[in-house]
């Protein structure tokens, strides 16, 4: 439990869009049933499993494989992940070992809960790693990534809480020819704030943060990520997608970094928001700062409403609108989520948009 | 099936149609020709029911049914079936999933059972076929990076698939090479040429009807009909241009 919450504020640049009130009032929220069946959110796929209630691993619903669990400290600066420390996880593999699918599942009832992690893939080791959000109140994770020469990991995570908010700080370091892929949905009730510093640090580094956040009613959700090219030859992509309905608001402010010695950079930015009432908002700010001379960085950034045309042709095909309108929105985050290369993992974040779509439409 | 009487439609507050009346019987081909301008895509858009084209006057009814009063996706289920002189293109979504979702949206309507995705993929497969369109495109999102021939063909798999009542077809040759034009007015003949079928083909040029005879040729000038006839209309049209035979 924090006793006493320091929050940023919202006239620091990085936090004007936070929802530092939702966050709050999350967090004294008082307790009550979380109302999932957890046995539900884990996917069929097999590997090990671990289930977080309050932030409290629960031994009893899990099969840890090679994850470890201890108390950490929150070893970093950042204002939120800072305050995430107590019991926590920890994915260490060896040279060339591989861990399968690792599926984790926090669920909340209110209040707060601190979940510290740590994924630690050395040299050309494999991993995938699901995470899932469900319930209520504050959750506030730290995850700290390090992957050697050659290593691979494969990140998805999809936060369908129904209220509250869910924090989310990555800090992570790739190494030469390792890759990073991390890609997350937000289509629950609870407000959001996705932190991410991914720094390419060896060459020939592959790093990808991405997703979709899917907002309505009174919401707001964003995600914050910077990625750092410290090395020669390094790829990066952050191709984000934005849902905004009613009165919600959703924000993606996404940076790329290219150091002065990390010549041959193939960067990519995409942002795009698509608006379903006029009431609602997204917010992007791409953002580029490049010191090498030798470097391709891509990046577009576009907001706007579903194409009337294509709407009509649906209709004039028989499609009724609500249907109509969800197809295309589908389409729309579909390029986002079908980033998740796990066919399994990629079906079911899917269906989550999809639900969250029948609803919102 | 389809009856027109004196209709009034605006497009952007701008009059485009000014008392049109035309009725077409079950079995029937109907042409329509006319200047740019006259309101040809006008009369399309307008009953299929597109957002924005507002009917100031008139009525149409469709099988005794008023088309006015329903929604588009409704005038689809009732049987009617508008080809796009420009098809659009969706990203993200396939062919197949699109049209199987049409079909069955329209059966769920019409209260008949959807078709199951390997009934769905019989009778796409078998219609792309017979248009001779690579049933691989059937999997590629819905008209993107198809060239003008593609998408012409694409509506006349989706109108195969969909089995209309009557197909309100707009410039669907415009486009077209000649082997293409070939394989689409094949198409026409083959899924909409029946008793009970009827079909409204609205064309700037008569090539198409070399493949598609029409029972009946019109004159659409400035949102009317000014001047109807058979199959040689649409010759002398193509011969004398629309000036002199209107006059």
């Amino acid at each position: 439990m924090v006793s006493v919450l320091e929050l940023p504020s919202p006239r620091l640049e990085e936090w004007r869009w936070a929802d530092m009130g939702a966050l709050r009032a999350a967090a004294d929220a008082p307790q009550r049933a979380a109302g999932v069946d957890p046995k539900s959110l884990f996917l069929d796929i097999d590997g090990p499993r671990l289930l977080f209630v309050d932030g409290a691993f629960e031994p009893a619903h899990s099969m840890p494989g090679p994850v470890t669990i201890a108390r950490m400290a929150a070893e970093s600066a950042h204002p939120l992940g800072s305050l995430a420390e107590g019991e926590g996880w920890t994915l260490s593999l060896d040279r060339e070992a591989a861990a399968g699918t690792v599926q984790i599942v926090h669920i909340g009832s209110g209040c707060d809960s601190q979940v510290p992690a740590r994924i630690a893939l050395a040299e050309s080791a494999a991993a995938s790693v699901v995470e899932t959000f469900a319930g209520h109140g504050w959750a506030n994770r730290l995850t700290r990534i390090a992957l050697g020469t050659g290593a691979r990991l494969m990140r998805a995570v999809r936060l369908v809480q129904a209220d509250g908010f869910v924090s989310i700080r990555d800090e992570a370091e790739v190494g030469e020819a390792a890759s990073l892929v991390s890609i997350f949905l937000g289509a629950g009730g609870a407000g959001s704030r996705i932190d991410g510093a991914v720094t390419l640090a060896g060459k020939g580094a592959f790093a990808e943060m991405g997703g979709a956040l899917l907002t309505r009613h009174e919401q707001k959700q964003e995600a914050a990520v910077a990625m750092r090219h410290a090395a020669p030859d390094g790829t990066s992509r952050q191709l984000w997608r934005a849902v905004a309905a009613d009165s919600s608001t959703a924000s993606l402010a996404a940076r790329a970094e290219v150091a002065r010695d990390a010549q041959k950079t193939d960067g990519e930015q995409s942002l795009r928001g698509l608006l379903l009432q006029r009431t609602a908002t997204v917010n992007l700010k791409p953002e580029l700062e490049i010191f090498a001379d030798d470097v391709k960085c891509a990046h577009g950034a576009t907001v706007g409403e579903l194409d009337a045309r294509a709407l009509f042709y649906l209709a004039s095909r028989g499609i009724p609108e609500g249907r109509a309108k969800a197809l295309l929105t589908h389409a729309f985050v579909g390029d986002a989520i079908g980033r998740i290369g796990d066919e399994a993992v990629r079906e079911a974040f899917a269906a989550d948009a999809e639900a969250w779509l029948e609803v919102a439409l | 099936m389809l009856r027109i009487e004196n209709l009034h439609a605006t497009v952007d507050g701008k009059e485009i149609l000014k008392g049109l009346s035309l009725a077409i019987n079950a079995g029937e081909v109907h042409a329509i020709m006319g200047p740019n301008g006259a309101g040809k895509s006008t009369l399309g858009y307008t009953l299929g029911g597109r957002p924005g084209y507002a009917v100031t006057g008139g009525t149409v009814t469709f099988d005794g049914q008023d088309l006015l009063e329903l929604a588009p996706h409704e005038r689809a289920a009732a049987g009617l079936f508008l080809g796009f002189q420009y098809p659009v293109e969706i990203p993200g979504i396939s062919n197949l999933q699109f049209v199987r979702e049409a079909l069955n949206s329209q059966r769920r309507a019409r209260g008949q059972a959807p078709l199951s995705g390997g009934e769905f993929l019989k009778l796409a497969r078998a219609e792309a076929a017979a248009l001779g369109m690579d049933a691989e495109m059937l999997k590629r999102p819905v008209n993107v990076g198809f060239s003008g021939g593609e998408k012409k063909r694409n509506e006349m798999v989706q109108m195969g698939i969909i089995g209309p009542k009557l197909a309100i077809l707009d410039e669907t040759d415009s486009g077209l090479d000649i082997d293409a034009l070939k394989a689409v007015g094949e198409g026409i003949n083959r899924i909409m040429r029946a008793p009970d079928k009827a079909v409204l083909l609205i064309t700037h040029y008569q090539r198409l009807l070399d493949y598609v005879r029409p029972d009946f040729v019109h004159v659409l000038e400035a949102g009317r009909i000014t001047r109807t006839g058979g199959p040689e209309l649409a010759l002398q049209l193509e011969r004398e241009g629309y000036a002199p035979v209107a006059a």
